[in-house]
């Protein structure tokens, strides 16, 4: 798979113009609501797979990439807006550019190419997961079984095996149903030739011997045996033949027929009742009649749906899999209707077949020829013919049975009304002919015997080979499944355990105990927790709403293991941090560290806080990390750094706007006072409505700082260590003399000052206090990594440190000796 | 790492030749069938579990 290196961003979405370097490393993008941290995502996101998921799926109807991901004011203008994404193939070791522009989302530029390069490029464009916003980890939990097994399967790519085991149970279905008709037409075929052999059954000495009695009379040699290449008029010449039909048999043709005739009214007639009740219970239940056309028309769009697009109102979905998922569960609902579909199904068989055996009686009287039967007769039987194999077509439908409705009520045979009299007339004209001789006969009845019995033997050769067909396909279906069903329980054990693991390790001070249970069952996917012990229950029934959260965060981590294992190699997380509680946030970055330390996560956060503990955990660093401080419609996001929000500040102080450089300074402030005091454990006088202001905050710092500095000197001492307790000196004197040089007493302390009346300085006298302030918030980073101090552990902190451990003061004392 | 979907077609495959209800010839079709990079259609699978094998007679 991949790694970002870099990306530049072009008039997509709410972004102008952007440029970021990921160092193929975890990165964090910081910022609050409507900053524009999303749309670097989203842009992301777009250059790797074409797609944006805020702009496709549920919930965005309206909305498409084409017209809504270029920046507003270039939606005439699509061009000007593109993507370009520098990314490392970890697979074959290669860097490539892709540039994707928001015109043509389908034909990224990509330099170098090759091959490989394609190949690898189209495994990661089909895979949007990748990408999870906030909204989406709910849908891992919140939602009811079929539907999370829905979502499930789409982001594990179970629909593909899905369609295997479609195609190969449609084969299945196909072949049992050409071997039943297979069957059907041996027995008509066979009968055929027992009529007209005039034999109870098909034995070879008993079809020998009437045979023989034949062959003797014409001089022809005995057949002695019946194998499968026996031709009973063997040795009969065209010419010896003269007539073409045998009376006996022709008789007895006309016979079948008006015995089919009288008797089609009673064929196949109590499935033609259950087939009309079906059709009634459906008329009285339009619900009903709805969920089956439903099922038709769902069955029949499965088997066009060829992409994301629906074929019938060319919604674009997210993917084709969501597509097919949705069409999979609907049809998966309507249980009544597949019941009364399946009906409706196998009594249409039945019929279908009574149907087919009657084709084949008209068929032999057809073989007659129209010399012999005459033009009314032989239309009729054609008519009727065409008649019987239409009715068959249609049968072969649940649409169809049921347009087939009225004919079936009428009596499905549909006798042509002239039939049973055409037949008696042809059966009086064929008894008025003078009988065969005794050679014509027996040449005749050879000649019609091996027509028929080459008929039988072919019919019988297909049913062997569709009985063949339909046994591998039936095998081959079973096997899939059991291949399906063993590695998908394997599966979700896997998921369910790493699941449970990962949830452990974020909460591991309340929930270390916690196990979950991924229940498969026909198209859903139970998911129950356990809460302290007291057992398992759905996500929802206990947990908080941030628990579930992180249990969304925490499934999603297991689900993409499992799909792509040590190729997990990126992950676009859209404020999905947020979903684990502030308590638990340090683990959560120790689950990223220590469970996907080839992952690169690229984090998004409207929490600067949290932004900040990532970096004193180790995720990311001040080079892998940024934050905006704001955004426009005309400059898109505003980059704070470290080091350009003095180069803001210092920008609007040289063009004498007072006012904004005292409003970022102010920001910047509050924003550092609360993480240091986060960072340092600095005693904060409670506020129950949490509204600290920077008044509560930067004094308190300092005094944690000074105390902590006074720890560290005080260990230095107990070990003897005197470059480190001059270095604790020369930081406490350090940070006195910044204090008093900034004035936080006097300008952090007053409120009345603190909210205003930076603004309505002078730019000489203002200049002065951002120097001091810069100096003082300096003292508190690396020099190194540019990272806050921070003390660890947090509790009973043992060193005072930044992330790189350049600084990194003992704050344990030596234990005295007792 | 096999794919979820490999894994289980090789099960899959190994099950049809243990069960040798299936020709060899066929279970190569079908792995060819597996790995080709379209959508699987019955009426492929059809067509293999209905061709006569290679040398059977027809």
């Amino acid at each position: 798979m991949i790694k970002l290196e870099s990306v530049h961003i072009e008039e997509v979405r709410g972004i102008k113009s952007l440029d970021l370097d990921f160092h193929q490393s975890t990165f964090a993008i910081s910022g609050p609501n409507g900053s524009g941290k999303s749309g670097v995502i989203d842009a992301i996101e777009f250059a790797l797979t074409g797609q944006i998921s805020r702009l496709m799926g549920r919930g965005t109807k309206g909305l498409s990439v084409a017209e809504h991901g270029p920046h507003v004011d270039k939606v005439k203008f699509p061009d000007a807006s593109f993507v370009r994404v520098k990314v490392l193939l970890t697979d074959l070791g290669k860097s490539v550019t892709i540039t994707r522009k928001l015109k043509a989302p389908a034909k990224p530029v990509v330099e170098p190419t090759d091959a490989k390069i394609q190949s690898a490029l189209a495994e990661v464009a089909a895979h949007p997961e990748v990408a999870l916003s906030r909204r989406e980890i709910l849908r891992f939990i919140l939602v009811e079984p079929a539907k999370r097994s829905e979502e499930i399967q789409t982001i594990l790519k179970l629909d593909d095996i899905g369609q295997v085991r479609g195609a190969l149970n449609g084969a299945q279905n196909k072949l049992l149903t050409a071997h039943k008709t297979a069957i059907a037409q041996v027995k008509s075929n066979r009968d055929s030739l027992l009529v007209h052999l005039q034999l109870p059954s098909l034995k070879a000495e008993v079809v020998l011997a009437a045979v023989n009695q034949r062959r003797e009379l014409l001089g022809l040699a005995v057949l002695t045996e019946l194998t499968s290449d026996t031709k009973l008029d063997d040795g009969l010449t065209t010419a010896a033949t003269g007539e073409a039909f045998n009376k006996q048999s022709v008789l007895r043709d006309l016979k079948s027929a008006s015995d089919a005739v009288h008797g089609a009214k009673d064929a196949a007639k109590v499935e033609c009742a259950e087939i009309l009740l079906d059709i009634e219970k459906l008329k009285v239940d339009p619900e009903l009649l709805a969920a089956v056309q439903r099922r038709t028309f769902i069955e029949k769009g499965l088997q066009l749906v060829d992409g994301p697009e629906c074929p019938l109102c060319d919604h674009a979905w997210k993917s084709e899999a969501m597509l097919r998922a949705h069409l999979d569960a609907k049809l998966a609902k309507s249980k009544e209707a597949q019941k009364i579909q399946s009906a409706l199904m196998a009594n249409a068989g039945v019929v279908s077949q009574s149907a087919l055996r009657i084709a084949s009686i008209v068929a032999n009287m057809q073989r007659l020829g129209t010399a012999l039967l005459g033009t009314e007769l032989s239309q009729s039987l054609t008519k009727w013919k065409a008649d019987l194999d239409s009715l068959r077509s249609g049968l072969s439908s649940v649409e169809g049975i049921i347009g087939s409705r009225a004919r079936l009520e009428a009596g499905w045979p549909s006798v042509p009304a002239v039939m049973a009299k055409q037949l008696d007339a042809m059966t009086k004209k064929i008894n008025a002919m003078p009988d065969q001789t005794s050679t014509v006969d027996a040449q005749t009845f050879l000649t019609t015997a091996q027509l028929r019995l080459a008929d039988y033997r072919e019919a019988m050769r297909k049913e062997k080979a569709s009985e063949i067909a339909a046994a591998a396909a039936k095998l081959a279906y079973d096997a899939y499944c059991h291949a399906l069903e063993t590695e998908l329980n394997t599966l979700y054990d896997e998921v369910q355990k790493d699941f449970s693991k990962f949830y452990r390790l974020v909460n591991d001070d309340d929930e270390a105990g916690f196990t979950a249970k991924l229940t498969p069952d026909e198209g859903s996917l139970g998911l129950d927790v356990n809460f302290y012990d007291r057992g398992l229950f759905p996500p929802a029934a206990y947990h908080s709403e941030g628990h579930q959260d992180g249990m969304g965060v925490c499934l999603y981590l297991a689900l993409m293991k499992r799909l792509f294992g040590k190729r997990f190699t990126l992950a676009l997380l859209d404020d999905v941090v947020m979903s684990v509680d502030s308590g638990h946030r340090y683990q959560f970055c120790k689950l990223l560290k220590t469970e996907f330390p080839e992952t690169q996560f690229i984090i998004t956060t409207h929490d600067r806080l949290w932004a900040e503990q990532m970096k004193s955990a180790g995720l990311v660093t001040g080079k892998t990390s940024v934050a905006f401080h704001s955004w426009t419609i005309d400059s898109g996001p505003m980059v704070e750094s470290n080091v350009e929000i003095w180069q803001e500040i210092d920008k609007a102080l040289a063009k004498g706007n007072v006012e904004a450089a005292a409003g970022a300074l102010r920001r910047h402030l509050e924003f550092v006072s609360t993480h240091l005091a986060d960072q340092l454990g600095a005693t904060v006088s409670f506020r129950a409505d949490a509204g600290y202001e920077l008044g509560d905050l930067l004094p308190a710092v300092l005094r944690r700082t000074k105390e902590l500095y006074g720890k560290a000197a005080e260990s230095a001492q107990s070990w003897g260590n005197t470059s480190a307790k001059t270095v604790c000196a020369s930081r406490k004197d350090s940070l006195a003399a910044l204090n008093g040089a900034a004035g936080v007493e006097q300008w952090a302390v007053n409120k009345a000052v603190h909210y205003n009346q930076w603004a309505n300085f002078g730019k000489k006298d203002f200049a002065p206090v951002v120097t001091a302030f810069k100096s003082l918030v300096t003292h508190f980073q690396c020099d190194a990594c540019q990272g806050f101090l921070y003390v660890s552990p947090r509790g009973r902190p043992e060193t005072l440190r930044c992330p790189c451990s350049i600084v990194n003061m003992n704050l344990a004392s030596k234990p005295k000796a007792t | 790492m096999a794919t979820l979907q490999q894994q289980i077609a090789d099960k899959f495959l190994t099950r049809l030749a243990e069960s040798k209800e299936i020709s060899a010839e066929k279970i190569e079709k079908l792995k060819l069938a597996l790995s080709a990079n379209k959508k699987p259609k019955a009426e492929d699978y059809i067509k293999i579990f209905s061709e006569p094998d290679h040398g059977e007679l027809k």
